[in-house]
């Protein structure tokens, strides 16, 4: 692909590139112009130290975000395993259970019923009433 | 006289059932209008060919309808087409006016709705020979000006935002490009997978729904200050039609847009109401106002995009062009049951026509009805407690995105994906509305692009000289970035001044 002025010559071979190098040119463009942005705001500022970048929020609960993240992971390939219904309780009663934070009479009940009416319903409604493929 | 011969009550009674279940899937965060009529399509099967098309056409309106419930209460858009009604809504909500917003959206949405049902019905023929005659300019300009208003939305970063969009059209692009079947911008050992590139609809989920979780799991899904308060029928909560004095005109433009808008085929969807919203920020006197909790942003967001409903089935029933992704299965109905949609399907079958212009006057009707007067009930699907619904959510979501391509688990990993960058992009600095936008329309930039390049031998020009339509889309467009430009650095003093 060549460029002239105001003209370009497109082969059939790489129409498939033209718009994507177009886009990662943009891309760049931007990104420079986004440094470049940040950069003069930071010489402005008087403050000699900026704030440093805080990626978490204060007191952010550590336990309910990194299982959400392992669970969240865990669950495709449990379904995988051992099939839709086993797998969804299983995730549904362990996540409920996480986010109730609490690990009592009534969590265990509230998450227990969640998680086997939840994926029973699913199960029943999208996959035997209605024949939708389920994971 | 022949369309009320028709439609039976059994077709009046599949319509409203068609509602009711639209909204509640439209009102559950990562389920859409799309997917109700795609879980429903195989039931009309059984049915006769008005009934079916009214069950499904009851599924659109709710469904679309549904989707301002968990945008409102909860920053969730329930379907693609409510992105902007988050932007009004939730901060309403936050102020104690959730049933006012609710109620604004619902009005807003029905009038949209018959706007563009009257468009349909008198101006069909007639708009549909207008979006034909676009030529492949004119379109990849319409998708261009769609993508300034990734400017307009960026709140006071311009260039953030743009970066987010055209963040947004790279990821797009990648899988083949059908032009030539070549593959582009694959990461190794994902060819098979992202022959298609990534699927909409489990990108659209991951983003808002488990980005969403992840956020409040990292904030230990404490209850949100809107949980706690109830649809109270408090003063500054209770709804007035007076709401829409002095919005008429915002009104008609975004009924008008949304219709325009889901005519053309392929920019149909959320782009109605963006560019909507982006209207109504330009030409409000208040456009800082708007973000912060105005039903004027409201008003333009749902009456658009209940107005792209008809606009959509414009090119749907007078070309055979899906105006949108929902309207793409609508296509799918109509050949199960044999009936052939394009430029003779009107001529060929004017009672089915009426029929469906009936139908859309029954399920807004239902809509209204069934919203309006028992919204507090609707509501109530997101109110259940956090650590019950958003398992739920996170079931549904996986669930939604395996069945969309039936089947794929690429499309679950899609969504985690998807659902931890929604997660890190707002902490970085990327906008998920623009990306998104950026996202949706990409693959038809490109697609338009290349084809004006191919027609016009590789003569750049061909973008400012195709003709007077050209013109007056480049004047928007300018137009649109100038005020973004004009609007960015006015938030930065506003910013720098408090």
């Amino acid at each position: 692909m060549t460029i002239a002025f105001f003209t370009m010559d497109i082969s059939f071979n790489e129409y498939h590139l033209i718009f994507p190098r177009i886009i990662i040119g943009a891309l760049i463009i931007l990104a420079v112009a986004l440094l470049l942005q940040k950069g003069i705001q930071l010489l402005k500022r008087k403050e000699k130290r900026p704030k440093p970048f805080r990626f978490f929020s204060e007191n952010y609960d550590a336990k309910k975000f990194y299982a959400t993240l392992v669970l969240l992971v865990l669950y495709p390939p449990a379904l995988s395993l051992f099939g839709f219904l086993p797998a969804s309780i299983l995730f549904m009663f362990l996540i409920t259970i996480l986010y109730a934070g609490q690990f009592n009479k009534k969590t265990i009940i509230v998450s227990i019923s969640n998680s086997l009416a939840s994926s029973i319903a699913v199960w029943y409604v999208f996959g035997q009433l209605f024949d939708i493929t389920l994971p | 006289m022949l369309a009320f011969e028709i439609i039976t009550p059994f077709t009046v009674l599949l319509c409203f059932l068609g509602v009711f279940i639209g909204i509640i899937m439209g009102a559950i965060p990562g389920m859409t209008a799309t997917m109700a009529i795609a879980i429903f399509l195989p039931l009309t099967y059984v049915l006769e060919m008005v009934d079916s098309i009214g069950l499904l056409i009851g599924l659109y309106v709710g469904g679309i309808s549904g989707g301002l419930v968990p945008a409102i209460l909860l920053n969730i858009p329930g379907t693609p087409s409510s992105l902007c009604t988050t932007f009004d809504g939730y901060p309403m909500t936050q102020k104690g006016e959730g049933e006012k917003a609710l109620k604004v959206g619902i009005t807003a949405s029905i009038i949209g709705g018959f706007f563009s049902l009257t468009v349909l019905y008198l101006f069909a023929p007639f708009l549909a020979s207008v979006a034909i005659d676009f030529t492949s300019v004119d379109k990849f300009l319409i998708i261009v000006f769609a993508l300034t208003i990734i400017a307009s939305i960026s709140k006071g970063s311009l260039i953030g935002g743009l970066f987010s969009g055209v963040l947004g059209i790279f990821i797009s692009l990648i899988g083949r490009f059908p032009d030539n079947n070549e593959m582009r911008l694959m990461p190794p050992g994902l060819e098979e997978q992202l022959v298609y590139g990534f699927s909409l609809l489990p990108v659209l989920i991951g983003l808002f729904a488990v980005g969403q979780i992840l956020q409040e799991a990292e904030e230990g899904m404490k209850p949100a200050s809107h949980q706690k308060l109830d649809l109270k029928k408090t003063e500054k909560n209770k709804f007035s039609l007076k709401i829409f004095k002095g919005q008429y005109i915002n009104t008609a433009r975004s009924s008008l847009i949304g219709t325009f808008v889901g005519m053309l085929p392929g920019v149909g969807g959320s782009a109605a109401s963006i560019t909507a919203y982006s209207q109504t920020k330009n030409f409000s006197k208040h456009p800082e106002r708007l973000g912060t909790g105005e039903p004027e942003g409201l008003i333009s967001s749902e009456s658009a995009n209940n107005g792209l409903i008809g606009g959509a089935l414009i090119p749907l029933l007078t070309l055979g062009i899906p105006g949108d992704s929902t309207t793409a299965i609508l296509i799918g109905a109509f050949l199960l049951q044999g009936v052939q949609v394009g430029p003779l399907f009107i001529s060929s079958n004017p009672d089915l026509w009426s029929g469906i212009v009936i139908t859309l006057v029954v399920a807004n009707i239902a809509m209204f009805i069934l919203m309006f007067f028992s919204i507090k009930y609707f509501a109530k699907i997101v109110f259940i407690p956090k650590y019950i619904i958003f398992p739920i959510i996170v079931l549904m979501c996986v669930v939604g995105s395996y069945a969309i391509n039936s089947g794929i688990m690429f499309d679950v990993w899609t969504l985690l994906i998807f659902g931890v960058l929604g997660y890190i992009f707002p902490k970085i600095g990327v906008q998920i509305p623009a990306f998104l936008i950026g996202f949706i329309l990409g693959m038809e930039a490109e697609k338009y692009f290349v084809d004006s390049l191919k027609g016009s031998g590789g003569d750049l020009t061909v973008f400012f000289t195709q003709g007077p339509i050209a013109i007056v889309l480049w004047i928007l467009i300018l137009g649109s970035l100038v005020y973004a430009f004009i609007d960015s650095q006015k938030s930065k003093k506003n910013q720098a001044s408090t």
